[in-house]
């Protein structure tokens, strides 16, 4: 036998919904384990980005190693391995479920199951998780504990006694549910004398010790000396560094089979040791990775432009920076007629891009222009082959091309029944397609069913990512009162009848405005934009017609009348130098105009086009 | 000594009896107890001026403000005595004073006739009585009439009347009877400006918070276009953008701010224009009456100024706020900007004379564009607006400061 102990370590992570308290139980075992004492608590220790924090969500994986002594009086070492808590991020967060043996299942006693905590649920049980179900926030007024109760027991097959019932706010019920950790949770397997093969669930950039990857040992050890490799993104460095989380970083001379820690690689890039790829040692590599690796693939694109056109570099510069941290983030040089050059850049997700442009700003203070999101379409050419378009400007002649393919996604939205009537009429909106509904049931009765439209319903639909990229979300929270959650995974490229939406200026097209969209759809997204425009532009000297247009069909059309008459009446007293001003004033507005044609165009006005959604 | 040629004179008064809701000029209302500092000061920096320039000619003299009529008439006439002993003023000048029609007596136009001023302009700005009350006029449509026939009967005979138009809620129909109200006056010179929206006065907050409607600058151009009309009918020449007259009795003294020819402005505010210099006086009244009387008890020890050097002649000028280098460059397109205001616009060999070059060689790829677009013509030597051109003046101006 080895020398390891890995029959007294338990890996586990947290499942929650956004909000459901999952940091703040978090806290609470950390605390209840003398990890961090309690005036060392700074709320929500594990998230330390300032923008998790303020969102309530969970960025990047985290993980912190405790000691638990048990009622038998044996101490155990606990891994909390904190998981992201959005969709953008679900690889990572299946990477991270792969690393554990159990997950704690956190529902919210005011609001119950919802959408994502299912997906997530039904992913732990896939990678053959203990799942111990708590139900948190009993201490609430409003809490109805005994019907979440049913409901997480109806959906997931669980006795009563089974659910753990908790306050993190308060403390209750946390002794108990460390214990049950223990007892429950199954102490990791794996083969200590075998090759190193330790799974990567996270990775970040530090500036002194390069890339440290956060590791889940399967089989053998890793020790602070010697050369380690990344064996799916082959790349070798010796290693600097080999800790755990307590929750500080804490230097050891090894991390073994069984145990969640750190290793500092000195590696360039996240990307030189990315999520779910396996490190093993040099000089003696294992035959096989773990399996399960997966290069993360943007989904969604939007062009990144610097308002100030001479931060181009500072841009490219922090674009470069976050992609140390950030394996998911990809970019290429773009330029457009209204906001020059930037970046088209591709994200997980809405979620994503929008962490990434907040912290483009905030942490590298560049300020950003950002087009409205786009998703990448497949395009099948009549000579058979295939290109990726990120880009509608980059679309290739339409006779070229034979077949549209757009990405779509497998939905699931939970819901209060009283709103089926809405949510159906949205999804539809968005060319969605009903799979199935299905009420959350208590044995033979209806959850909730006593009190009207209560009973909670599992919707699925398949629906285009592209319709889902506006506003859908918002759409659905407004159609629900916030009573529904949602859930996606891509499921895959179909064609559709989609069209590009062309809009021309004075007769120009305008680059930076086209669009792809749904045949369906053209006709009113064109009127749209068109009457958009004529608000947003100012009057010419002469008639400026705007028009959309699909190749050379016309399909809405609106007329800037000519400018009449813009003369100073007054010159008056000798002021020469105001009136003066006023005109430099003018001429200096014009040089930042874009002009398109013969029609000068304020940034502005491409800017407010470039945001608008439907 | 620097020569100065003929100027103009202009003679800023920054008295008002109530502030009109639309005006940024530099004028103010219960300040009256200035007045006698002020016309001591004013004076004072008249002569000092007259020193200072040794006395040169000046054509024209303009009592602007502000309300010069409210004014005792006897200020205004030692005012007038301290520039003719200052300046040479010519026989022939054009001295115009600057009035609101309820201010006249048939006493005060005698003084104003005895003191040389030998042209009124009458602030009417509309013969609609609703709207003289939206604008804050504290006269009536009748009072302005009553106060161009007393001027005339006083004997004054060249009479300007100035009239707004673009005003909120006016209609086109509206216009054209205060127009008409005004040609049946047979005045030999009109100005008509069409309201602007200054940035800091109550009438450009109102539109702002919605509390007055903004004006709508089609309607102003069709009033603009039918006023084109009338007013050529009515055998007026439409001379500069805003401002029509009767053949030779144009206003020569805006006339020297159009050709961008020298001036001198005295009074809090005011404006010179000298070799390639620009400057302005400072503002307030009080600090102005305050420096003027305070400098060395109103004596300027002039033995050590070198009087060939203007920097040195402005500086001695205790109210002197600001002053402005005009370039070559800059004065070139000044040039265009003044003078293209004017129906007969520019004279090419006068400004190659002056800038030994012609617009065209300065602005070759401008000038061809704004041609092409139908605003600006070239002829008999002359660079000049289209009527189109002079609606759209300022899209014109402004491409020479690109």
């Amino acid at each position: 036998m080895s020398s390891d102990h890995a029959d007294d370590i338990r890996n586990f992570c947290i499942i929650a919904h956004i909000d459901h308290g999952k940091s703040t139980l978090a806290d609470r075992l950390l605390q209840a384990t003398n990890t961090v004492d309690a005036r060392d608590m700074v709320e929500q220790v594990l998230d330390s980005m300032d923008l998790e924090r303020e969102r309530g969500i969970t960025i990047k994986a985290q993980a912190v190693r405790m000691s638990y002594t048990a009622a038998d009086g044996q101490v155990y070492q606990l891994n909390l391995i904190d998981t992201p808590g959005h969709v953008d991020f679900s690889y990572e967060v299946s990477r991270s479920l792969a690393a554990c043996e159990g997950a704690l299942l956190i529902v919210d006693a005011t609001q119950g199951i919802q959408a994502q905590t299912l997906a997530n649920v039904y992913l732990a049980m896939g990678h053959d998780l203990e799942i111990i179900p708590v139900v948190n926030k009993i201490d609430l007024d409003i809490a109805e504990p005994e019907r979440v109760s049913l409901e997480v027991q109806q959906a997931f097959g669980f006795n009563a006694d089974e659910v753990h019932m908790v306050s993190a706010k308060s403390g209750q019920g946390i002794d108990e549910l460390l214990q049950s950790i223990v007892d429950r949770v199954p102490s990791p397997k794996g083969e200590s004398d075998s090759p190193l093969r330790a799974l990567i669930f996270d990775s970040k950039y530090d500036p002194y010790k390069g890339v440290v990857a956060y590791v889940r040992v399967l089989d053998g050890e890793v020790s602070s000396r010697g050369k380690i490799r990344v064996m799916s993104a082959d790349k070798e460095s010796e290693i600097l560094e080999v800790g755990y989380f307590q929750p500080g970083p804490t230097k050891s001379t090894s991390l073994k089979r069984g145990e969640v820690g750190y290793v500092a690689t000195g590696l360039k890039s996240v990307g030189d040791a990315p999520v779910g790829d396996t490190l093993t040692m040099a000089a003696r590599p294992a035959s096989e990775p773990l399996t399960g690796y997966e290069t993360l693939k943007p989904m969604v694109f939007a062009g990144l432009y610097p308002a100030d056109g001479e931060e181009y570099l500072a841009l490219r510069e922090a674009l470069e920076k976050l992609q140390l941290n950030d394996a998911a983030l990809t970019f290429t040089p773009e330029s457009s007629l209204a906001l020059g050059t930037g970046f088209r850049c591709g994200f997980l997700g809405l979620l994503h891009m929008d962490i990434v442009q907040e912290r483009l700003e905030r942490e590298y203070d560049v300020d950003l222009l950002a087009t409205s999101p786009s998703v990448a379409y497949n395009i099948l050419l009549t000579d058979g082959s295939e290109i990726e378009i990120e880009s509608p400007a980059k679309l290739p002649q339409p006779q070229r091309i034979e077949d549209y393919r757009e990405p779509w996604l497998d939905l699931s939205i939970i819901t209060p029944a009283a709103y089926i009537g809405p949510i159906m009429e949205l999804v539809q909106t968005r060319r969605g397609i009903f799979n199935k509904m299905e009420y959350l049931q208590y044995g033979n009765s209806i959850v909730g069913a006593g009190d009207g439209g209560d009973a909670r319903v599992l919707l699925e639909y398949e629906v285009p990512l592209a319709e889902v990229l506006m506003d859908f979300y918002d759409q659905l929270k407004a159609k629900t009162s916030g009573y529904a959650s949602m859930d996606y995974s891509f499921s895959g490229y179909r064609s559709g009848d989609l069209v590009k939406l062309d809009i021309l200026v004075a007769g120009e097209p305008v680059d930076a405005l086209s669009i792809m969209i749904h045949r369906s759809e053209a006709a009113r997204q064109g009127r749209a934009l068109v009457d958009k425009l004529k608000e947003l532009i100012p009057r010419q000297m002469f008639e400026v017609p705007i028009q959309a247009a699909i190749g050379n069909r016309i399909i809405a059309r609106e007329n800037i009348r000519a400018l009449r008459k813009n003369v100073l009446a007054k010159c008056y007293g000798g002021d020469v130098s105001r009136k003066r001003k006023l005109l430099e004033k003018q001429a200096e507005g014009k040089k930042r105009m874009k002009r398109v044609g013969t029609v000068e165009i304020p940034q502005e006005a491409f800017l407010s086009i470039l945001k608008v959604e439907r | 000594m620097f020569s100065a040629p003929s100027i103009a004179l202009y003679i800023h008064i920054p008295f008002c009896e109530t502030k009109c809701p639309y005006c940024d000029f530099n004028t103010y209302s219960q300040i009256e107890p200035l007045m006698p500092g002020y016309v001591v000061a004013l004076i004072r920096e008249i002569e000092l001026w007259g020193d200072l320039l040794n006395h040169p000619t000046v054509r024209t003299v303009f009592f602007g403000g502000g309300t010069p009529s409210y004014l005792p008439s006897q200020d205004i006439s030692q005012i007038m005595q301290s520039a003719n002993r200052s300046f040479k003023i010519e026989t022939e000048a054009e001295v115009t004073l600057e009035s609101n029609p309820g201010d006249f007596t048939s006493d005060k136009l005698t003084t104003y006739l005895e003191s040389g001023i030998n042209r009124l302009s009458i602030g009417v700005q509309t013969f609609d009585d609703q709207l003289l009350g939206v604008l804050g006029r504290r006269h009536t449509a009748q009072d302005a009439v009553d106060a161009y026939r007393m001027a005339q009967d006083a004997g004054f005979d060249n009479i300007s009347i100035d009239l707004m138009y673009g005003l909120p809620d006016q209609t086109l129909e509206g216009w054209k009877s205060t127009l008409k109200k005004a040609l049946e006056l047979q005045p030999p010179h009109i100005s008509m400006y069409c309201l602007t929206l200054e940035e800091g006065t109550p009438f450009e907050a109102w539109v702002r918070l919605g509390k007055m409607s903004d004006p709508n600058p089609d309607l102003a151009a069709d009033m603009y276009e039918a006023t084109q009309d009338t007013m050529r009918d009515a055998g007026y020449r439409h001379y500069e953008i805003s401002n029509w007259a009767l053949e030779g009795l144009e206003s020569r003294h805006n006339l020297i701010y159009w050709r961008t020819e020298p001036y001198i402005g005295v009074g809090p505010g005011a404006h010179s224009y000298l070799g390639d210099t620009r400057f302005a006086n400072l503002k307030q009244p009080r600090e102005y009456i305050s420096r003027l009387t305070n400098a060395a008890d109103g004596k300027f020890d002039l033995d050590n100024v070198n009087l060939d050097d203007l920097k040195m002649i402005i500086d001695i000028v205790p109210v002197v706020d600001t002053t402005e280098h005009i370039d070559r460059r800059l004065a070139m397109a000044e040039t265009l900007m003044m003078g293209l205001r004017l129906d007969d616009g520019i004279s090419i060999p006068d400004f190659n004379a002056r800038f030994n070059q012609t617009p065209n060689e300065a602005y070759e790829s401008i000038i061809a564009d704004l041609t092409n677009l139908g605003l600006l013509k070239t002829s008999n030597d002359r660079l000049f607006l289209t009527p189109r051109g002079r609606i759209l003046g300022n899209e014109v101006f402004s491409r020479f400061f690109e």
